[in-house]
């Protein structure tokens, strides 16, 4: 099996294979539940993270209320980027459906002295693990706050399970 | 973990520098013939030394040479950090007129710069530093000086060296061999993993504790997993069987009678618990995706670099779309050849031009270094 669609599970839709890498590096964590997320080939731009979204994930996600799907897009420092993709999320799938992003684009965390896109994504999953926000209030990342708190409730025990 | 692989006169591989120093995992792509497998092939050389294989001509054949050019030699280089001591290691072959086999031409040991033994043709200096006494002996120049020279303790940075080496792991399994019969036990699988048994049994006696990590994986993947034994079933030999449930019912299973993809779940589990158990240890995986479908490239992958993340170093190849992008353009290297005329390139994805995603350059062929 993949994923297994019978327990809760994340997709990550990425825009690009610079969204993919923050993803890979979020996966390295070692105490990441590695099966209850996937991560799906890269769309190839914000709209086709929208369109993408909307003709292939939305019918699934009614089917199968395990399912959540975080899009991983670049905000190119657009303040109503987050409304206008969410726009084609139906009510009824909202609250399984995160959409988050670098303010501008992800090469420029590395730009910011970060580190690599990777070991920025396993900074993004530690903290996530520990319930910190170090990384995540950088200036390029902190508009995410208001999905993270709902990530942190919503998505925590999936990817991070007590054992 | 390796700092440096440096290659020269080998097959394809003409002044060939692979730039893996500090990253955890990497991938190499390229298409058939480029040299990613030879690379492999360069690496099992350092561990066959390390495992007692001293002939020069049991290690390398005149055909060899790249291009036949004989007249140069061929160099090995690596520098390796081991517990944060730096080692670096060259050898040097060569073949004179009017010889049958390579004869060695330089090899020197050096640890945090000092030299524990320099080697010029036969004549071999031990490092006083390192021994008891300065020591200056000859050895057959066809041999290899690396696994002969007798050791002083477990401590002796040769030893740590040579047993780092040894224990690289250098894997393209061929599931339809591995049977999970044994004679004895080994924490050296070979190239097509056809020892699983005797792995198995050595990794148990080695650490009992990495069955644990065994189990955890398997039971990920199959679910109806009960417990794999490792029964003795003739005169000093056992053969393993593994034991799935439902319900009430179980049903037990020879090794040998599991699927090919479901031996390379097996493999990827006894690789993460050795790494744990007697690592940081060195990984080559030649095509680790071959044999899976294609809802578990990703996470068999992701597991193992993120098994890998936490220590040790991990080189796979592949040619999956869907192993590839477990890989990020940082930490994916491309290997290239314009012919077989030609040396083999290699360069860091994130280092070439392309657009859209790299699964798709790569399927138009319009990734050039």
């Amino acid at each position: 099996m993949s994923v297994n669609k019978l327990r809760p599970h994340i997709f990550v839709l990425p825009e690009d294979d610079a969204n993919h890498a923050l993803a890979n590096g979020f996966r390295l964590n070692p105490n990441l539940s590695q099966r209850s997320i996937q991560v799906l080939p890269s769309a190839g731009g914000w709209i086709k993270v929208q369109s993408q979204f909307q003709k292939e994930h939305i019918f699934p996600m009614e089917r199968n209320q395990n399912r959540h799907t975080v899009l991983l897009l670049d905000f190119d420092e657009m303040a109503n980027r987050r409304d206008e993709v969410a726009k084609v999320v139906p009510q009824h799938l909202s609250e399984r459906v995160f959409i988050l992003g670098v303010w501008s684009e992800p090469e420029d965390l590395k730009k910011a002295g970060l580190g690599t896109l990777e070991s920025v994504g396993s900074k993004l999953a530690l903290e996530c693990q520990n319930e910190t926000r170090v990384t995540w209030e950088h200036v390029l990342l902190r508009h995410n706050n208001i999905e993270l708190d709902r990530m942190a409730s919503k998505l925590k025990h999936i990817l991070f399970p007590v054992l | 973990m390796f700092r440096r692989i440096y290659i020269h006169n080998y097959r394809c591989l003409e002044n060939f520098d692979l730039p893996i120093s500090g990253k955890s995992s990497t991938l190499l792509i390229g298409k058939n013939g480029s040299g990613k497998s030879t690379l492999g092939k360069a690496l099992q050389l350092f561990q066959s030394m390390a495992r007692g294989t001293n002939r020069v001509g049991e290690l390398l054949k005149i055909e060899d040479f790249s291009q036949g050019r004989i007249d140069a030699p061929i160099r090995f280089e690596i520098e390796v950090s081991i517990g944060g001591v730096d080692y670096a290691y060259k050898l040097a072959l060569e073949m004179p007129a009017g010889f049958k086999e390579m004869r060695v031409f330089e090899e020197t040991l050096v640890q945090n710069g000092i030299a524990i033994y320099e080697r010029n043709r036969a004549q071999v200096s031990l490092n006083k530093t390192f021994t008891n006494n300065e020591a200056k002996f000859l050895v057959d120049w066809h041999l290899v000086a690396l696994p002969l020279i007798q050791e002083q303790s477990e401590k002796d940075p040769l030893s740590i060296f040579k047993g780092w080496l040894a224990r690289m792991l250098i894997l393209a399994p061929i599931p339809s061999l591995i049977t999970g019969d044994s004679k004895g036990d080994s924490l050296f699988p070979n190239l097509e993993v056809t020892n699983f048994g005797e792995w198995f049994s050595g990794l148990l006696a080695h650490s009992p504790a990495a069955y644990s990590h065994v189990d955890k994986y398997i039971r990920q993947i199959m679910p109806d997993f009960r417990d794999i034994k490792n029964p003795v079933v003739g005169k000093d030999s056992r053969s393993l069987t593994v034991q799935f449930y439902q319900d009430q019912a179980t049903i037990s299973l020879p090794f040998m009678g599991l699927s090919d993809g479901e031996k390379c779940f097996f493999i990827c589990a006894l690789l993460m618990a050795a790494n744990d158990a007697y690592g940081p240890v060195f990984c080559f995986w030649d095509e680790p995706d071959n044999y899976l479908p294609l809802s578990e490239v990703g996470h068999f992958v992701m597991q193992l670099r993120s098994s890998f993340s936490a220590g040790g170093q991990l080189l796979v190849t592949s040619h999956n779309s869907e192993a590839i992008p477990q890989f990020s353009n940082e930490n994916i290297l491309l290997l290239y050849r314009r012919s077989h005329l030609e040396p083999t390139q290699v360069r860091a994805v994130a280092d070439i031009a392309f657009h859209g995603n790299l699964v798709d350059a790569l399927i138009r062929d319009d990734l050039e270094p």
